[in-house]
């Protein structure tokens, strides 16, 4: 049964020919369409009008221009398949509704236009999109033409800004780039010092450990080096370095030792070490540890340098490392009175010149009152016969930058005074002072300014 | 067909009739806010009394389990990174759906108005004349000028593309179109759609 539906709104009109499924049933839906037309109210030219391929792209064109209009993303054209309707803006805030007739109908009716063009204000585009909504919406005509809204896909959609724009950042990063590495190619490298060692060489003294005698060499290890072939090699003195150095060779010691290999008692060598933390030398101190020495791990982790490299210039640190039965490594700088005293007494009795001298005249009192406290209530009873003079440099904040003696039993006798252990040698400041600080032998204590009193 | 009285019905009913996007995150996107409270600013200024028609509609729609109150409803719109008092919180989809929801709506409600109002502004634009000559129009436009200047952060680059009343007024007559499409049948599916453009995977 042939049925017709009509979509009308205020200014377009929208109609549908076509067959019902079933001819008794007046409720059937109209699933076949014969003929669609569309006709404007106030354009004054013959209707729209077309097949369900006019009605299909005229529904999309329709949908994707609708939704253009709302959110400003146009979505490009389908190129594979255009179907017979485009709508686009125009001028002056009208739109264009376009329709190619395909050569087949142009070929039927020579009359039809080849091409029609319409001119349409929001509001009739409105009507247009609103009866094709309706349709849309409408179960009892063409079911299966339903509502198909998506969001256009982000890879569908064109960037707003040209791609010269966007690359503009990205090649302006390069040549800046460019232009940085040119610039700082005639840059000179900036060269590198090693840290200054000091020259002060450790001499054996004689109270050193018992030389190894030549008819009985530690097993084993004849071919390794022992701690006096180092006794040339310039002694690390930093205290940063050998406390991290010890902490090194601890660990070393303890990741090397086999839990299985136990001594019997304690085990004492005495290690010489490179700055690099390489364990260059080691020597027993006892005769069990000369007996036991293959139960520790020294063997393997001493490090044999080639013959040339031997008694090189390398600055080294002395330890004396300590096994013992309960499987604990007891890492000890060697010796630290034996080298404390003569570091000591060949300090130079000379502090260098003060580039500026405090010279504010209360400082120089509240200095000379602190440092008189400070001494004093660190200070032991000393064993001295003489007087004990020494030349004690402050800085600005009173710490004690550094000290000389003055006399010769005030050099030997330094560690008996609170001196030493006064000292912060990470303090520093452009005024400093040097105070004259006098231990008589009554345990009388005496401080001045050392320029005497402003 | 338009239905002018909507029936109490579950929020979940309606909002299920927006499909979700395929979002990279399960927020709203920047433009989306954007546009919904610019929307809402249309009908404002079509409408003096819309701010409470809007909660009366969101409780007629049962709506007001997402849409809580008028300060909630402010705090959704302030979501706009173009307020004034912009919030950092991110619009979730619900809360989007519920406003498109009540955006259709309204729109449908105002449609008469709407319509006379491109009408009146279609004529005028033939005879090149300016907005000024039709009393409800011009009534509309400096409406929408003062709303969107005493709520928008005027420092922001979004906001400072509209420093004209000429701009102002383009926008509003563009959100006025809007506004219309938005009042068909499908118009709030259409609007959904149209808001996740350029944003789905």
């Amino acid at each position: 049964m042939t049925v017709k539906r009509q979509y009308r709104l205020p200014s377009c009109t929208l109609t549908l020919e076509g067959l019902t499924a079933s001819s008794s049933d007046l409720q059937s839906p109209l699933t076949v369409l014969m003929n669609a037309e569309c006709q404007f109210a106030s354009a004054n030219q013959p209707p729209l009008s077309g097949g369900r391929e006019f009605l299909d792209s005229l529904v999309t064109a329709v949908s994707y221009y609708g939704q253009q209009l709302l959110s400003g993303v146009v979505r490009p054209l389908d190129k594979e398949e255009p179907g017979p309707v485009t709508v686009k803006a125009d001028q002056g805030g009208y739109h264009r509704l376009i329709v190619q007739s395909t050569p087949l109908e142009a070929m039927e009716n020579s009359q039809a236009l080849a091409r029609v063009d319409v001119k349409l204000t929001t509001l009739q585009f409105h009507d247009l999109m609103e009866a094709v909504d309706q349709l849309l919406a409408d179960t009892q005509t063409l079911p299966d033409l339903t509502s198909q809204l998506q969001p256009v896909p982000r890879q569908l959609v064109k960037p707003t800004t040209p791609i010269v724009q966007r690359s503009a950042p990205a090649v302006l990063g390069a040549a800046t780039l460019a232009a940085a590495g040119l610039a700082l190619f005639f840059v000179p490298v900036p060269e590198v010092k090693p840290p200054e060692v000091k020259p002060t060489v450790t001499r054996e003294s004689s109270t050193a450990p018992p030389t190894s005698t030549p008819g009985t060499p530690p097993q084993g290890d004849s071919a390794n080096s022992s701690p006096e072939d180092f006794t040339q090699s310039p002694a690390i003195t930093d205290p940063d370095t050998l406390s991290l150095l010890q902490r090194d060779i601890t660990r070393t010691l303890q990741q090397g030792w086999p839990k299985d290999a136990k001594p019997s008692g304690d085990l004492s060598y005495r290690l010489v070490v490179s700055e690099d933390g390489d364990i260059l030398a080691y020597k027993y101190e006892t005769d069990l540890a000369l007996g036991e020495v293959d139960r520790t791990p020294l063997p393997e982790l001493a490090f044999d340098p080639v013959g040339s490299l031997r008694s090189s210039q390398e600055p080294v640190a002395e330890f004396q490392a300590t096994f013992s039965p309960d499987g604990e490594v007891v890492v000890e700088p060697w010796s630290t009175a034996e080298a404390a005293k003569p570091s000591a007494t060949s300090a130079p009795p000379e502090l260098p010149e003060i580039a500026s001298k405090i010279k504010d005249s209360d400082r120089i009192r509240q200095l000379n009152d602190g440092l008189y406290d400070r001494i004093l209530s660190n200070l032991q009873p000393l064993s001295a016969s003489e007087p004990l003079t020494y030349r004690v440099r402050l800085n600005q904040e009173g710490a004690i930058v550094a000290y000389a003696p003055i006399n010769a039993a005030a050099g030997l006798l330094a560690q008996e005074t609170p001196l030493p252990q006064l000292v912060n040698t990470a303090a520093s400041g452009a005024d400093q002072l040097d105070f004259m600080v006098v231990f008589t032998p009554a345990g009388v204590l005496q401080v001045s300014p050392w320029d005497g009193w402003p | 067909m338009p239905v002018d009285s909507p029936t109490r019905s579950s929020p979940s009913l309606i909002l299920a009739a927006l499909p979700t996007p395929q979002l990279s995150t399960p927020e709203c996107p920047r433009r989306a806010r954007i546009q919904v409270d610019l929307l809402l600013l249309a009908t404002e200024a079509l409408d003096l009394n819309s701010g409470e028609t809007l909660l009366t509609l969101a409780q007629d729609l049962g709506l007001d389990s997402v849409v809580k109150g008028r300060v909630n409803l402010w705090l959704l719109r302030s979501t706009n990174p173009m307020r004034r008092y912009s919030q950092r919180r991110p619009m979730q989809l619900e809360e989007a759906k519920a406003l498109v929801t009540l955006i259709g709506h309204q729109a449908r409600r105002l449609t008469v108005l709407i319509r006379q109002l491109l009408m009146g502004y279609q004529q005028l634009a033939a005879q090149q004349l300016s907005p000024d000559h039709h009393l409800r129009l011009a009534d509309y436009l400096s409406r929408f000028r003062s709303h969107f200047r005493a709520r928008m952060n005027p420092r922001r680059a979004g906001v400072i593309a509209y420093d004209t009343d000429e701009k102002l007024d383009q926008l509003a007559l563009q959100l006025l179109e809007q506004l219309l499409l938005c009042s068909g049948v499908l118009g709030t599916q259409r609007l959904w759609a149209s808001l996740f453009d350029g944003e789905v995977q």
